[in-house]
């Protein structure tokens, strides 16, 4: 079924006469409030992102925007063949550039322009030097594959003892019928491609996770973001670590924290007891007269750190007394209270 | 397949970084010593930058080319969205 490209210029809001300031102030506009950069996980705010540069990259060029407005969105098709198309071209499906494929792959395809002058940059209209920029490193993006930022989310588990996980993921790919030029012979669009000159296929990715990675860690898979055209190095996947909250541990850094519900006569006695590692259990002494707060440490028994060892498990105690003591039980407390000289808020 | 591991805090050269992101080792060196980009060390007064410092820099340049913000404003930028995340998962864990 074919796919409607949507306006470029209902895309970015203004009219079919809006001037070029008009059009860039738009997307600027509209820019600010999708980046994907300042929507951290938004995946309906980076697909609104792509649309609008796909927009922006065409109304912003006098030539292509001529083109645009001439032939719809069948203009790439005639861009690319030179010419004018043949009788009956408002049938055939065009979608966007080579952004629309990537707007499906999953993560967000952030292009390697060449910045390497910008430390030049400053005068006249740093605007128009960064979007002419812009616009030569699509050209260079032809050659090699743009990277793809994803996130993966991980238990503290998978986190602490690494493992591999299966992704499935949705790629763009050069288009095998065109070679990704968005035509066939005959200045015809690819309808394999719909002249993207991208496919998007799925793709299964196994993907070994270090034990030690954190919440922010990144593994980077070399040549697995998108696919290079004509042979042209693939660009890079960077997976980045999400950790799951766990119901039981709080992490700092390499260590891991948790709180041991404890009676009050183990605080006032002292006690061994069992307490929740994250390899399992562990026997702990609370030392007689311990506080609530109190934290005590198992050395070694927290999170694997990446270059060898083991962080510290903390265990917070947290005293707590029967809600509903028995006959018994009231009676020894009360027994307590008549001899005991303790009084919890002197000096205060 | 093997994914390659980044150490996010191992300190590199403002040459690597350059490398990595396809920018010149002048401009690495300008924002280090400017403090838009964080340094862990320097080596021969040449500052050292931790492994962050590449996801930092193309965010970076993703803003300075889509926002038309300068440098200093997209690390501002950056530092503001990674506050309210902060923020907003402080607040998420205390519901």
């Amino acid at each position: 079924m074919a796919v409607k490209t949507r306006d470029y210029y209902e895309v970015l809001g203004v009219g079919r006469s809006a001037t070029g300031d008009e059009i860039k102030t738009a997307y600027r506009k509209l820019a600010r409030k999708f980046h994907p950069d300042l929507n951290p996980g938004d995946k309906a705010a980076e697909e609104r992102f792509k649309e609008l540069q796909e927009a922006y990259d065409v109304l912003s060029d006098a030539e292509k925007r001529k083109l645009y407005d001439q032939y719809g969105e069948n203009w790439r098709a005639v861009q690319q063949g030179g010419g004018p198309p043949p009788p009956g071209w408002e049938g055939a499906r065009a979608r966007g550039g080579p952004r629309a494929g990537g707007a499906q792959a999953a993560g967000f395809d952030f292009s390697d322009y060449d910045f390497g002058s910008f430390g030049a940059a400053g005068g006249a209209d740093i605007f128009e030097e960064l979007f002419s920029r812009a616009g030569r490193g699509r050209a260079r993006r032809t050659n090699r594959g743009a990277d793809v930022e994803a996130e993966l989310e991980l238990s503290l588990e998978e986190a602490h003892r690494g493992g591999r996980r299966t992704l499935q993921m949705q790629v763009a790919e050069v288009c095998p019928t065109c070679q990704g030029t968005g035509v066939v012979k005959d200045n015809q669009t690819c309808q394999t491609c719909d002249g993207t000159g991208q496919v998007v296929k799925p793709k299964t990715l196994e993907v070994n996770i270090p034990a030690g990675v954190r919440d922010g860690s990144t593994v980077r898979l070399a040549g697995q973001g998108g696919a290079g055209v004509n042979g042209a190095q693939a660009g890079d996947l960077y997976l980045h670590i999400r950790l799951r909250p766990h119901p039981v541990f709080t992490v700092r850094g390499d260590d891991t924290e948790v709180e041991l519900p404890v009676a009050s006569w183990e605080a006032v006695l002292g006690a061994r007891v069992e307490v929740p590692t994250i390899e399992g259990r562990a026997e702990v002494t609370i030392p007689a007269g311990a506080q609530s707060g109190q934290r005590l440490r198992l050395r070694g028994q927290g999170l694997n750190k990446r270059k060898g060892g083991r962080g510290d498990e903390y265990v917070r105690l947290k005293i707590v007394v029967p809600k509903e003591p028995s006959a018994e039980e009231r009676r020894l407390f009360e027994e307590l209270r008549s001899v005991s000289r303790f009084n919890p808020r002197a000096g205060r | 397949m093997a994914g390659t591991y980044f150490d996010l805090d191992e300190a590199v050269s403002c040459d690597v970084i350059a490398e990595t992101v396809g920018a010149r080792r002048s401009l690495v060196v300008r924002l280090a010593r400017a403090g838009l980009l964080e340094t862990v060390a320097s080596d021969r007064d040449e500052p050292l930058l931790p492994r962050s410092a590449v996801v930092q820099l193309r965010r970076m340049q993703r803003l300075r080319r889509d926002l038309g913000v300068n440098f200093a404003g997209a690390a501002i930028i950056l530092d503001l969205v990674e506050r309210i995340e902060q923020l907003r998962k402080a607040v998420m864990s205390d519901e």
